[in-house]
Formats: C-alpha cells, sequence, structure tokens
C-alpha cells in the first residue's frame, strides 16, 4: 500500500497548498470584494522565488538553466523569502489596479497582468529559465531521519500546520474591526467612504496580504514537487480555486475549506483513475470544460455557494445578569 | 536608424489593424450591453477556426473572412440571448456577469481544445513577393489587413453616425431607459449589437490567422489583453477611441520591438493603459452604488 500511502500524502499537500489559496481569495473576494483575477501570479513568483534561493548561485547561459540571483538558503528562509516576493509583487501590481476603479475594470486589468506575465516569463529566459522553468529544486531537511513514506507524511503535516495556522489567523482578521471594515467596504462603498475609511489603503492591505499568502502557498508547492515552469500556472489555475470558493461559500472559512476539499480533489484528481480515453491530452481538456461548467452553474445555481456568509444581525447585546 | 523606425511603425500599423477591428467589436458590444466580455477572446479563436475549416473545404480566402465574421455573429447573438439572458435575468451583476463569460471561456477554449487535438494548424493565404516602398518592406497581405482596419472602421462610424440603427444603437448606449421611452426598440437594438460585435469578433479573428499564418486555441486569449487594453483605453462605447488606442498600442508594441527587447514588446502596451489609469483614472471611477445596469 506504499503508492496509496505516497498518494494520498500528495494528496495532503495539494489540499494544504489550495486551501491557503482559497484563504487568500477569499479575504480579497469573499470579504473586500478584490476581485483578483491574476491570483496565480503571486503563487507563480512565490514559487519562482523559493526555487532561487535554495537551488544555489546560477550557472548562467552556460548551464542546463539560468535564472537571476541564485541564492542557497536554508529551510524556512526560503518560504519568508517567498511570502515576501507575493507580497512585493502585490504592492507593485496594487499600486495601479487598487486605485478606485469599476470592480469589472478591476478584474480586467488584473487578468491581463496574469497573461502579460506569463508571456514574459516564457519569452525572457535569462530570468526565470523560460518555458522550460526550474527544476531541481531539493526538497527541505532531507537529514532528516526519515524514511520516504515518514518524510512524505511530515512534510504533509508540516504544509497542513501552515494551512492550518494561516486559515486560523485570517479568520481571526476577517472578524476584527478590521474585517468588518472590509465587508462595509465591499457592500457599501460609499457609505463606508463616508465614514473615514480609506477604500484603497483597505484594499492595499487586503490585496498585500493575500499576495504574502500566495506566495508562501507557491513556496511550499516547489519545495515539494521541486520543478516550476510556466505551465503550472496558467491563467486558467486561477479559477480551479475561485470555483472552489463559489462551490464552497463566498466570505465562508468552513465554505472554503469545504470547496477546496471538493473541486481540485474531486474534479482535477479523480479523473486520474478513470481509463484513458482518446488521444493523450484529452482528459485534461475534458477536466478544464468540467470546471468551466461547473463555474458557470454555480454562479447560476448557488451564487453565495453551498455554505453562504453568515448574516450578521444588528442586535442589542445580552446583558449581563442574564447570563 | 531612421529606417527601422519608420518600417517598425509600418509594422505596428499592422497590429493596429487588427487590434482596432478586435476592440471596435469588443467596445460596441461593452458600451451598450456592460457586459464585460472575456470570451471574446475565445470568440475569436472559434471564427479563426471556422475559416480554417473552410479553406480546408476549398473555399476562397476573402470568404473565409465572411465564415469567420459570420460565425463570430451566430455564436455571439446565441450566447447572449442564450447564457448572458438567463444570467441577467437571475439578478447577475455587472462583475458577475464577468465571471460568467470568463467560464464560459474557459469552456469554449478547452472545447476548442479538445477538438482540435491541442494542435497548432498552418493557415497559409494570400501569398505574394513582398512590396518595397522606400525603407518599408510589406507583403500585399499586410497592406490588405490595414486597407481592411481602415474600411471597417469608416464604416462602423459611417453606421452609427448616419443609419438610423446605428443612432438608435448610441442613444441606447447612452441611456437605454431613455431610449426606450422614446420609442427605440430595445431588444431589437441589442439583437443588432450582438450581431455586429461578434462579426466584428470573427472577423479578427480570421485577420489575426491571416496576418500569423497559424491558428491554435489559445490564439484568440492571447491576443485578449491588447484588445481589452485598447478598449479600456479609448474609452468605452467608442470606436473611435478604441481605435485611435489600438494605434498608439500597436505602433508602442512594435517600436519597443525594434528597438528594445521583443520580450516586453506586450508589456509596452500593456504599460500605456497602466500610465493612463495612474493619471486620469476619472475614465475608469467607480460610479459607487448607483452603479451601471445590464442591458441585455
Amino acid at each position: 500500500m506504499s503508492a496509496w500511502s505516497f498518494y494520498i500524502s500528495t494528496l495532503v499537500v495539494y489540499f494544504g497548498v489550495d486551501l491557503l489559496s482559497g484563504i487568500s481569495l477569499n479575504l480579497q473576494y469573499g470579504y473586500a470584494g478584490v476581485i483578483n483575477f491574476g491570483y496565480i501570479i503571486f503563487q507563480a513568483v512565490g514559487a519562482y522565488a523559493a526555487a532561487v534561493v535554495t537551488l544555489g548561485p546560477s550557472g548562467g547561459a552556460a548551464s542546463f538553466q539560468q535564472y537571476v540571483f541564485g541564492a542557497n538558503l536554508p529551510f524556512p528562509l526560503p518560504l519568508l523569502v517567498a511570502a515576501a516576493a507575493g507580497a512585493v509583487l502585490a504592492a507593485v501590481v496594487g499600486a495601479f489596479s487598487m486605485r478606485r476603479m469599476r470592480r469589472d475594470y478591476q478584474a480586467a486589468v488584473l487578468l491581463i497582468v496574469s497573461l502579460i506575465a506569463i508571456q514574459v516569463v516564457e519569452a525572457d529566459v535569462p530570468l526565470f529559465n523560460g518555458s522550460n522553468g526550474l527544476t531541481g529544486v531539493p526538497r527541505p531537511l532531507l537529514w532528516l531521519p526519515l524514511s520516504l513514506q515518514g518524510y512524505q507524511w511530515a512534510y504533509a503535516a508540516w504544509v497542513l500546520a501552515l494551512g492550518g495556522a494561516v486559515y486560523l489567523l485570517v479568520r481571526w482578521l476577517s472578524h476584527s474591526p478590521w474585517g468588518r471594515a472590509l465587508r462595509a467596504m465591499r457592500d457599501q462603498e460609499d457609505a463606508a467612504t463616508a465614514l473615514g475609511l480609506n477604500i484603497t489603503a483597505m484594499r492595499m492591505q487586503v490585496f498585500i496580504i493575500g499576495g504574502a499568502i500566495a506566495g508562501l502557498s507557491g513556496g511550499l508547492l516547489v519545495e515539494y514537487i521541486g520543478a516550476w515552469s510556466p505551465d503550472a500556472w496558467g491563467y486558467a489555475e486561477t479559477f480551479v480555486i475561485f470555483t472552489a470558493i463559489f462551490v464552497g461559500g463566498v466570505g465562508n472559512y468552513r465554505g472554503v475549506l469545504l470547496g477546496v476539499l471538493l473541486v481540485p480533489i474531486i474534479f482535477l484528481e479523480l479523473p486520474r483513475f478513470l481509463p484513458q480515453i482518446g488521444y493523450p491530452g484529452l482528459t485534461d481538456s475534458l477536466e478544464w470544460i468540467v470546471i468551466g461548467l461547473l463555474w458557470m452553474l454555480c454562479l447560476l445555481l448557488r451564487p453565495r455557494g453551498l455554505l453562504p456568509e453568515r448574516r450578521f444581525l444588528a442586535r442589542p447585546e445580552p446583558t449581563r445578569d442574564s447570563a | 536608424m531612421w529606417a527601422t523606425l519608420v518600417s517598425a511603425i509600418a509594422f505596428g500599423v499592422v497590429l493596429a489593424s487588427i487590434i482596432a477591428i478586435a476592440a471596435m467589436g469588443f467596445t460596441i458590444q461593452f458600451g451598450l450591453t456592460n457586459v464585460l466580455n472575456l470570451s471574446f477572446g475565445s470568440i475569436m479563436t472559434v471564427g479563426a477556426f471556422a475559416a480554417y475549416l473552410g479553406l480546408e473545404q476549398g473555399i476562397n480566402a476573402w470568404y473565409g473572412l465572411v465564415v469567420g465574421g459570420l460565425t463570430g455573429a451566430v455564436v455571439t447573438l446565441v450566447l447572449g440571448r442564450g447564457v448572458f439572458r438567463l444570467y441577467a435575468r437571475r439578478g447577475a451583476k455587472l462583475f458577475e456577469m464577468m465571471m460568467v463569460t470568463l467560464g464560459l471561456g474557459l469552456v469554449i477554449d478547452y472545447t476548442v481544445q479538445a477538438i482540435s487535438r491541442n494542435n497548432v494548424y498552418q493557415f497559409t493565404v494570400l501569398q505574394a513577393a513582398p512590396l518595397r516602398f522606400g525603407p518599408i518592406i510589406v507583403t500585399p497581405t499586410q497592406l490588405i489587413v490595414i486597407a481592411l482596419g481602415a474600411a471597417i472602421f469608416l464604416a462602423l462610424e459611417g453606421l452609427l453616425r448616419f443609419s438610423r440603427i446605428g443612432k438608435a444603437l448610441r442613444a441606447m448606449a447612452a441611456e437605454p431607459s431613455l431610449a426606450r421611452s422614446c420609442g427605440i426598440r430595445t431588444g431589437q437594438v441589442v439583437i443588432v449589437t450582438w450581431l455586429l460585435s461578434g462579426f466584428l469578433c470573427g472577423l479578427a479573428g480570421v485577420v489575426y490567422i491571416i496576418n500569423s499564418q497559424s491558428v491554435g486555441y489559445t490564439t484568440g486569449q492571447d491576443f485578449l489583453p491588447l484588445v481589452v487594453a485598447a478598449a479600456i483605453l479609448g474609452g468605452v462605447g467608442s470606436p473611435g477611441g478604441a481605435a485611435a488606442a489600438a494605434l498608439l498600442m500597436g505602433v508602442v508594441t512594435q517600436v519597443v520591438a525594434a528597438f528594445g527587447s521583443a520580450e516586453y514588446s506586450t508589456v509596452a502596451g500593456f504599460g500605456i493603459l497602466v500610465v493612463v489609469l495612474l493619471t486620469r483614472p476619472s475614465s475608469v471611477l467607480s460610479r459607487g452604488s448607483a452603479e451601471t445596469r445590464l442591458t441585455i
């Protein structure tokens, strides 16, 4: 059953990574109403950043892969670098996209950024080795006295632990006064402005926090799979996570858990067990068609997801002596 | 130096003609229906593949343009009346509708991928010896692309300015409820909008592959950033603005490719949009709670 154990532990790692993505997007879209159609580039930059600071100095154009700024940082520094890279990219992109503009324009601009980023990385080979991508990223802490299987599960546990920690942290943030301000901004932008909330600053905060979480998820992913290339971050990947939070529930962290469990696992992993049909690659196309249809169906039937956001009603505080 | 610049500008005008055809369709559709249609690129791909299949059947390349345009028109109308209206009736707002169009784009793209077996197909028509005008070397195909872009721009401006349906279209884009109470048949105008913008979309797809000489399932989606950027830059709902923005972006893209690095030429085109977002944000300001409504 070793193959099964390996497979399940891999699924757990993917679940943890997708959970981080779901949390990030839910904070941005579910709470703040920022439609980040370029989410995947923040995960990608985290993955690239973590890869180049673990791969060691680049051998230049002569070696089999070239990249900028090679370094050999010990675990867990690459993850911090990944999160920082996500945050920095978010600050740069946010500087022109988080200003006050129509939300549909904003989303279109972010989608354009995502489409162009991939063209640039593919064309500019010295940056991150172009469309071949980076390979041979070493796994962290391999000296630990663990069997291959033990290491697998230890890594899965580590990803889950980080996912859980971020989950609790972001849920706490969302329930804080700051989180309430975010929802006010999402639902009634004018009223929120009238109350003195700085809309642009709040959007920037959400965007940068989300970017950092995305970068972290990319770092965790690249340290696990050991390679990263433009194939891994097509614009459509963003929509798997969006579909997950649409299915699960927008603005509800339990819904995010449910959606992340259902969508990437059931619709992208289970088809691996189905018999191969047609020519190689047809199954992949069909998977994406199903994701797209599921996405449209969710918007039609349950726009707020299976576990919708709970309504907060204004009611008087219970008096102390009654409790 | 000068020769490089002049020929880069010439290539820019060719690219601009293609962007302009698509961006004019996009901006008419967006300006009137308020649907920011991100499946536009996918429908371009469908139009392009329709022309490819037509050519395989042995039809003339000129009819290929018509086949692509008509395919785009029919597909857009079916999607507009069938899919988008369904969501609008269920109370979808602007950005929900945009998400619907994205999911739809995903479905169309990967259906095309499944059918085309993920191959890129050669599309070679109108091959002829290049012509030389001083420093500029252009192929007759490129001249035709420029002429087509200019002709469509003039035809569209004429239609919108002088014809009855064009005036109705502009009136409705400005204020749908007022147009309706003036006796304009808004339902018909919407149908015309879907057909017209879809035709331009499919046509742009064919013109694009005539120029690039290959077609694959990502053809339209790769081109979409330039189209949407030109439409937003030119001011939504204004074909003239879209054409001007397309010209600017086409020329800047090619000049950067000639003098700087080819990798960053698209980024430079997009950079113009970013500069505009930073310096003249009034064109894209949110109107707060008084949000624009869908008219489909």
